[in-house]
């Protein structure tokens, strides 16, 4: 209760502060636009010269697209921005400013997890929205009370996955201040805006298994395809839940390594 | 201008670069994801067969060549200008006996050899793997070396003149990441101009983001009728001048308008 009150409060300061810069607004929302843009011309042009990809066809490929900017647009909502502040050249880690976060009588990853939030995101978010919505009229099924509850878990449990990746990020950054690593992981992230059955088969085991975006978006568009059975629901949460407990662990032992900066 | 201060210039920051090239090899890495993507896309829609007249080889040898001309092109300095005279360091800049263009340039030349000595290598690989087709005929390989340079002149001194719109707006990073959203749908990445839907295609002709990346890649491809390739020519090297002539004229009177900002 306690954790949820301060979540309010993040929320709330956050949200006062992007309103203070009210420039900000229009453009966020012409990058919003354009990212729409440019997703949707990316599929339209492709299947203008073909009908199908390895089996995937316009909506479907559509309906990924828009699991995509829905889960880009979660990420942006509170998890990038809390855990971008500790990485890069002036984040916390390097810098030194963390010992304010660790001096604060919270847990440090809740802090680290959840302090920043970055409610234009939520545009993002029913821009994604709207598109697997379209995607998935286009596919002829109905909207199901059953198939909006599984999207709505795989959902959850694809956020969970994508927050454990990126704290193990954040927590790599007491090794090595200085390293890129979530430039890296968001250039391979950008593959799953396509459906990683069309990628060569070398390439699918990687993004399955050793970076697992696959599950990230493809999952959750399964819900409306019918595709998506009880057992894989439950072994990618079981998925999800140990890559969160590992994780924190490597987060916990990053946070123990840190020696602050200079003097 | 002051030609032997400019060279030193140079020198000094390729020296600087190559310190920090890990951190330039990560970059680097990212900017060549989406253009895999598209590879790997195209050639899965090719398959045995062939798309818009290009067979899957090509796709694999259309995007490669891609990838190391949109980074040979890629104008990051553009980025940073905007961030110089937004927060006053561009007056360093002018006070030193040299026009500030050489700081962009020296950047530029110091930018592309560290990119390459990542990108080359790493292209060559997957050349290895993917299997690309391609016959570069001796014409075509004299006319990319002009339509590379142009195109690298034009990218660059259009991103500046836009850029320099930070004399009037400090909101000048829109124009740019609008720049980068066209030249992603218009300029080749996406799909070849060739393989663009109707309209989309005649607007790509016209525009000028054509000219920035896909068009050295189609020359030296060889997938243009020799009447197209004239116009393709005249249109680079008009947008070219054009993009010059817009940065004399921003430059002249902007500079006169600046005033410092902070200490």
């Amino acid at each position: 209760m306690y954790h949820l009150r301060l979540i309010g409060s993040f929320a709330k300061i956050s949200a006062q502060n992007e309103m203070a810069y009210r420039a900000n607004f229009w453009i966020s929302l012409l990058n919003s636009a354009l990212n729409l843009v440019t997703g949707i011309l990316g599929v339209w042009v492709l299947f203008e010269q073909i009908e199908t990809l390895n089996g995937w066809d316009l909506p479907a490929t559509l309906a990924i697209l828009g699991v995509y900017l829905s889960v880009g647009a979660l990420r942006g909502l509170f998890i990038s921005p809390s855990l971008d502040t500790l990485t890069g050249m002036d984040g916390e880690v390097w810098t030194g400013k963390f010992d304010f976060t660790l001096l604060k009588p919270v847990d440090v990853q809740f802090q680290a997890s959840f302090r920043h939030w970055h409610p234009l995101a939520l545009i993002d978010l029913a821009l994604g929205l709207g598109v697997l919505y379209l995607a998935v009229s286009q596919m002829g099924s109905s909207f199901t009370a059953g198939s909006l509850l599984s999207f709505a878990v795989a959902l959850a449990i694809a956020m969970t996955l994508l927050y454990a990746i990126l704290l193990v990020f954040a927590g790599l950054v007491f090794w090595s201040p200085g390293f890129l690593f979530t430039w890296v992981f968001d250039g391979i992230f950008q593959m799953a805006r396509y459906p990683v059955g069309i990628y060569p088969t070398w390439l699918q085991w990687l993004l399955t298994w050793l970076v697992p975006i696959g599950i990230i978006t493809t999952v959750p568009a399964e819900a409306f395809t019918g595709n998506l059975n009880l057992s894989m629901l439950v072994g990618s949460g079981l998925f999800a839940l140990v890559a969160v407990i590992c994780a924190s662990l490597v987060f916990r032992l990053g946070v123990r390594r840190y020696a602050s900066a200079s003097s | 201008m002051n030609p032997r201060g400019g060279w030193a210039l140079i020198k000094r920051t390729w020296a600087s670069w190559m310190q920090h090239r890990s951190f330039f090899f990560l970059l680097a890495f990212g900017w060549m994801i989406p253009p895999l993507i598209y590879l790997f896309v195209w050639s899965t829609a090719a398959g045995g067969e062939t798309v818009g007249g290009l067979t899957r080889g090509e796709f694999v040898a259309y995007y490669l060549i891609l990838i190391l001309v949109n980074q040979l092109t890629y104008a990051q300095t553009n980025w940073t200008v905007g961030d110089l005279i937004r927060d006053g360091s561009m007056n360093v800049w002018l006070l030193r006996p040299m026009s500030p263009i050489y700081n962009a340039l020296s950047t530029e030349i110091a930018g592309k050899v560290v990119y390459m000595l990542f990108t080359a290598p790493v292209a060559l690989v997957l050349a290895i793997f993917l299997r690309p087709e391609a016959t570069f005929s001796l014409g075509n390989t004299l006319l990319f070396i002009p339509s590379l340079l142009f195109a690298w002149a034009l990218r660059f001194f259009w991103g500046y003149w836009l850029a320099l719109l930070a004399y009037w707006t400090t909101r000048a990073q829109a124009f740019l990441s609008l720049q980068d959203s066209l030249i992603f749908l218009l300029g080749g990445q996406v799909a070849p101009m060739v393989l663009l839907p109707g309209s989309m295609a005649w607007i790509a002709r016209l525009l000028p983001f054509r000219y920035m990346v896909g068009f050295p890649v189609e020359v030296l491809m060889g997938i243009l009728p020799s009447d197209e390739l004239v116009f393709g020519l005249i249109a680079q090297a008009g947008w070219m001048v054009m993009a010059m002539a817009l940065y004399l004229f921003l430059w002249c009177i902007g500079t006169r308008r600046y005033e410092a900002v902070g200490g």
